[in-house]
């Protein structure tokens, strides 16, 4: 790896060896989604409505609800910003999730298999699901766009297959055609009733990820071949393995993020995780992760996750229309990304 | 006093719940009334957490609500968009129950998924009134009640006014079903095809899944016409997919007698179509929303100690007969 290359992959991750010159609208940007989520927070407490002089956005109830909310498409834009930062695109993440909470629903119930089988043959399931469309994408040189755009279709399909047009419902209990009652776990809190267990699943998922991202030599890799694959190629980095690798991140963050709704909400449905895949990227974009490649942070990623999430509660807490929502939404997206541009721009300039 | 009423009650929840641990419980919980805060002119907030607004009988629901409501000085009502996302409504449920409304309705977009948050307010001492669509477990006990119509016995209606009026020398007829695996769907599909075996010359040659969405409708009609060119009936399990199969009737130049279900009102609605001669018939599917704002007044209003915990409202055939008089309504 060339020493231009190992400044590139390390500036996001370890902000004290950043480059001097950083200039502060960079700084900005690289914190966009934390100082957006610290921005709605105030504005949360400013307008939450009050009952007895309590803030009511603010109630441990309240942000357990939040976190919960967020938890399935965080786990997903997890995954996402991985495939983002190689300049991909994953569009089949929403399709696997109802692919694989079907699978869950279905192997638990019909298929009488335990717990630890079941988790495991779904996340192997994802894996797979996504290394082949990474193998697709570049044994074929196809847009990952178009890749992943089948990969829903298929994963939508074979989700209806499995399930034969039906919802499987889950019920707990011992025997047959019941799951076992550890498995509803995922729908209830820890710790004094506080946290969801949906939350921890995700923040643990972020941990990790974050360590893979900014620690590992992989990590390096994929920011490599972000920035600039044909210079990683010619300084030895494995392109192709990095960008199956990368896909088959996002179908396991999927078939996980499948396990958790199928848990939390007892049922598994073809039809479920429609949309995810536009609010995860939505959230990575939000994070500050370049849709061009070779720039972005997992922390953004789940700042801005987060952030949507609280965004959402406080117009409904005070009765704001959901049209109201898609449009602050619109306008976050937007300036997320003229943000980045401009630094683009001015990096563009600088080299 | 309290005694003979608590008797009486018992004897009701006996027959009720049919199980003697529960009338007991049922009987302390009933003397009271349902939320302590009642009062004739008290200010109440109601939350209303609609499935997915996208769906224009949805829309109708909340119009209808929303007008009920109006109309009660004491009054108001929040309506928050699920979006067809049971994450989305399970959230929204529980940030009314942060808010702590008065009184919650409900028209969960799946039964198992949404019973949790339900449950959730139901503990929070919120009563729960859901509304088309239920949650896992007994109105009455795991929720407060339900209002709502019968799919099947709707569908059913549909499938013995073919057997009867429309078809009676019978011929082919053809089906257009909702979103696959989604429970109204499944229920109109089969409450149809009940209801035309009444009529054995009848054979339902052709059913196609349309996922309550016009042009796919038209799509899907369309096919059938090519493969049965003889279908005489289509029935379509909502008005919308009527309207699509319409579209494809017209285009193959057939006369296809086609049959609606839910009857909104509107210029695009089913209503309208049976009054211009477009359809045969539509049944309304009935949104329970007057009965909902009568159900929250008696709880919030006039204290009431126990309410009815299921209420079916009934199906309207509108045909050619009725179309123009309920057009206006």
């Amino acid at each position: 790896m060339s020493e231009q290359k190992i400044s590139v992959a390390a500036s996001p991750a370890v902000p004290a060896a950043a480059p001097k010159h950083r200039d502060p609208l960079a700084l900005v940007v690289r914190f966009q989604s934390l100082i957006g989520l610290v921005v709605v927070a105030i504005g949360g407490i400013i307008f939450s409505p009050r009952r007895h002089g309590q803030i009511l956005f603010l109630d441990p109830d309240n942000i357990a609800n939040i976190v919960r909310a967020v938890s399935e498409t965080g786990i997903i834009a997890i995954g996402m910003t991985f495939v983002i930062i190689t300049a991909g695109i994953d569009l089949s993440v929403g399709a696997v999730l109802g692919l694989s909470s079907v699978v869950t629903a279905s192997m638990m119930i019909s298929g009488g298999f335990g717990l630890i089988p079941t988790i495991l043959a779904v996340l192997i399931m994802g894996i797979v699901f996504g290394a082949i469309q990474g193998t697709i994408s570049t044994r074929f040189r196809l847009e990952p766009f178009i890749v992943t755009l089948a990969g829903l279709q298929a994963a939508r399909g074979l989700a209806l297959v499995v399930s034969g047009n039906q919802y499987i419902n889950i019920s707990y209990g011992d025997g047959p055609g019941l799951a076992p009652p550890v498995f509803a776990i995922l729908g209830e809190r820890l710790f004094n009733n506080t946290v969801p267990v949906a939350t921890i699943v995700f923040i643990v998922f972020a941990a990790i990820a974050t360590i893979v991202l900014n620690t590992t030599r992989f990590g390096r890799y994929v920011f490599a071949v972000g920035g600039n694959e044909r210079a990683a190629r010619i300084s030895g980095v494995p392109v192709s393995t990095v960008k199956i690798s990368v896909y088959a991140i996002t179908g396991f963050a999927s078939a996980l993020a499948g396990i958790v709704h199928a848990g939390q909400f007892n049922f598994g449905s073809a039809n479920d995780g429609m949309g995810y895949e536009l609010t995860a990227i939505a959230a990575v974009v939000i994070g500050g992760t370049s849709l061009f490649g070779g720039a972005g942070s997992m922390v953004g990623t789940v700042a801005g996750t987060i952030m949507l999430g609280a965004l959402a509660n406080i117009l409904q807490l005070n009765n704001i229309t959901p049209a109201m929502q898609l449009l602050a939404t619109a306008a976050i997206i937007v300036l997320a990304a003229v943000l980045q541009s401009l630094v683009r721009r001015r990096e563009g300039l600088g080299r | 006093m309290k005694t003979t009423r608590q008797g009486t009650r018992n004897t009701l929840h006996a027959v009720l719940l049919a199980g003697a641990g529960l009338c007991i419980a049922g009987a302390a919980q009933a003397a009271d009334p349902m939320v302590k805060a009642c009062a004739k002119d008290g200010q109440f907030i109601i939350g209303f957490s609609q499935a997915n607004n996208a769906e224009p009988y949805r829309q109708h629901v909340n119009d209808e609500l929303t007008a009920a409501a109006k109309a009660v000085p004491g009054f108001t009502l929040q309506i928050a968009d699920g979006a067809g996302n049971v994450n989305t409504q399970t959230s929204q449920v529980d940030n009314f129950i942060t808010q702590k409304v008065d009184l919650l309705l409900i028209s969960p977009f799946e039964a198992a998924p949404l019973t949790p948050a339900v449950k959730r307010a139901m503990d929070a001492g919120i009563p729960v009134i859901e509304l088309d669509r239920k949650t896992v477990g007994d109105p009455g006990k795991d929720y407060t009640a339900f209002i709502g119509g019968d799919n099947y016995k709707i569908a059913l209606e549909a499938g013995k006014y073919t057997a009867k009026t429309l078809l009676p020398d019978g011929g082919e007829a053809a089906v257009l079903e909702g979103l696959p695996s989604s429970t109204p769907a499944v229920e109109r599909l089969n409450g149809f095809k009940d209801g035309v075996k009444g009529n054995a010359k009848i054979q339902v040659v052709a059913e196609q899944a349309a996922d309550w969405v016009p042009d796919k409708a038209q799509t899907a009609f369309a096919a059938m016409l090519q493969a049965h060119p003889d279908i005489k009936v289509l029935y379509a399990s909502n008005d919308m997919m009527a309207a699509g199969a319409l579209l494809a009737a017209k285009g193959a130049g057939k006369d296809v007698k086609i049959i609606g279900t839910d009857g909104l009102p509107g210029p695009a609605g089913g209503i309208e179509a049976v009054a211009k001669g477009d359809w045969a018939a539509t049944f309304t599917y009935p949104t329970g929303a007057k009965e909902a704002i009568e159900m929250s007044k008696k709880i919030l209003l006039d204290c009431s100690t126990s309410v009815e915990p299921t209420v079916t409202v009934e199906t309207t055939a509108i045909t050619a007969e009725n179309a123009k008089q309920l057009m206006g309504k």
